[in-house]
């Protein structure tokens, strides 16, 4: 399987090259184009009330695609998401990676796909009742509203609510006022949130909610 | 005629030179900076014998009622032309062969290239791609515009496109509605839906993003409108 990302970091999508008996992983709806010989099959994304609860409270699918070439030459499909922005193609080797709801777009076969309750404070920061995990071996490709940033943690970072996008499983994620309470609703920055541990974290340039609340103001 | 692009693909504008007495049309509200030995004649048609009732119909394909028409006056001009989402533009080159633009995504075209807004069906309906596309024919070079990058396939035999990413197409392929992949329980479970599948020979564009998928992911996070 080869996945090789285009239009970064814009309007990023992926192409992905499927050799014959080959099949991806991906959210559902976000095939944009594809062969018409690639066959799709829509399969519960783990059980059926857990999925619902998702569905209901984590606003993700119930139902993930697998397409898979059976035919007996290269098939082509490409893969995209709802918002404009970038995208992460990441090999997971025998690590775990935390993913934000909405950012899972597709992985291999060999990636196990769960998803954990993240839990009511981050339920009411906005950012989602559950957190996807993937387990590898395998990539996985994830995307984001705006440009990705990738940094490492040492110790610290302080991430504004709506930004974060993907992180690995050592950090300790707390959500906490920006400052003190005058401040925290004054200066706009209101709840952040504080990452602890060391590893790596990724993170969006926009922010949907941000995107959505400069557009009210014109109604 | 000279076409060039800058800030592709996600700001896309394209910077026209035209050579003095040559005239390109452009929809109305295109037009970002200009020289200004320009001539501009606003018409609600292409050219003269278009009857009024092609321009109601071009208002069914989300086209502007008005066509500006730029010629450079007495040496040569250029004009940038933009468009209002975010995105990719390109050029067609026209051949002969009659390509249909996907309503919303014609921004200009050169003299010679003729443009008519043209029923496609009312499958349609069901995907939710235009009713009306507008289908450009002649010789010369049109430039179209989309959310997102704009990517072309050359399909022989058949290709599926999802709904909301066809930009245009050429002559020589059609499509039908239907479903992705052998089973509808699956296209419909796994949030495909209804795809477009084309069969025939001939170039396909596509658009990386939907603007209507963007716009479902926007719209729970924004205030109803409040009435009094």
């Amino acid at each position: 399987m080869n996945i090789q990302i285009l239009g970064n970091p814009a309007f990023a999508f992926a192409k992905v090259d499927l050799a014959p008996g080959e099949y991806i992983v991906t959210e559902s709806g976000a095939m944009a184009t594809m062969d018409a010989s690639i066959d799709l099959d829509s399969k519960l994304n783990g059980g059926f009330l857990t999925g619902l609860a998702r569905k209901f409270f984590g606003g993700e699918s119930l139902f993930i695609n697998h397409f898979s070439n059976k035919t007996t030459t290269q098939r082509t499909l490409t893969v995209t998401q709802p918002t404009p922005g970038s995208m992460v193609l990441h090999d997971l080797g025998n690590t775990t990676l935390c993913l934000q709801p909405t950012a899972f777009i597709a992985c291999e076969p060999n990636v196990k796909l769960n998803t954990r309750f993240a839990g009511l404070v981050s339920f009411i920061s906005g950012e989602g009742l559950f957190k996807i995990t993937v387990n590898g071996p395998g990539k996985v490709l994830f995307g984001a509203f705006g440009g990705i940033i990738e940094k490492e943690v040492r110790g610290e970072l302080i991430i504004d609510t709506g930004h974060l996008v993907a992180y690995e499983p050592q950090l300790k994620l707390k959500i906490q006022l920006s400052g003190g309470i005058i401040s925290s609703i004054t200066s706009g920055e209101g709840l952040v949130t504080r990452m602890e541990g060391d590893g790596k974290v990724w993170i969006q340039t926009r922010n949907l909610q941000g995107f959505a609340s400069w557009i009210n103001r014109f109604f | 005629m000279q076409i060039e692009f800058q800030y592709k693909p996600g700001n896309a504008i394209a910077k026209v030179k035209l050579a003095a007495g040559e005239t390109i049309t452009a929809e109305g509200g295109a037009m970002v900076a200009m020289s200004p030995n320009m001539d501009i004649e606003t018409t609600t048609r292409q050219r003269k014998g278009d009857s009024l009732f092609s321009s109601v119909t071009r208002l069914l394909a989300s086209e502007s009622f008005f066509f500006n028409h730029f010629t450079a006056r007495d040496r040569e001009a250029e004009i940038f032309l933009g468009t209002s989402l975010p995105g990719d533009m390109t050029t067609l080159a026209m051949t002969g062969k009659k390509i249909y633009v996907q309503g919303g995504s014609y921004v200009a075209s050169s003299q010679d290239v003729r443009f008519e807004t043209v029923w496609r069906g009312a499958k349609n309906l069901i995907s939710g791609e235009s009713l009306f596309w507008i289908e450009l024919s002649g010789q010369g070079s049109a430039i179209i515009n989309a959310f997102g990058v704009i990517y072309s396939i050359d399909v022989d035999g058949d290709y599926i496109v999802d709904s909301g990413h066809i930009v245009a197409y050429e002559e020589g392929l059609e499509y039908n509605i239907t479903k992705a992949g052998a089973s509808w329980v699956s296209s419909f479970l796994g949030g495909e839906g209804f795809v477009c599948k084309f069969s025939g020979r001939g170039k396909v564009w596509c658009q990386s993003h939907s603007s209507s998928s963007f716009g479902k992911s926007l719209s729970p996070r924004l205030r109803a409108i409040k009435t009094s």
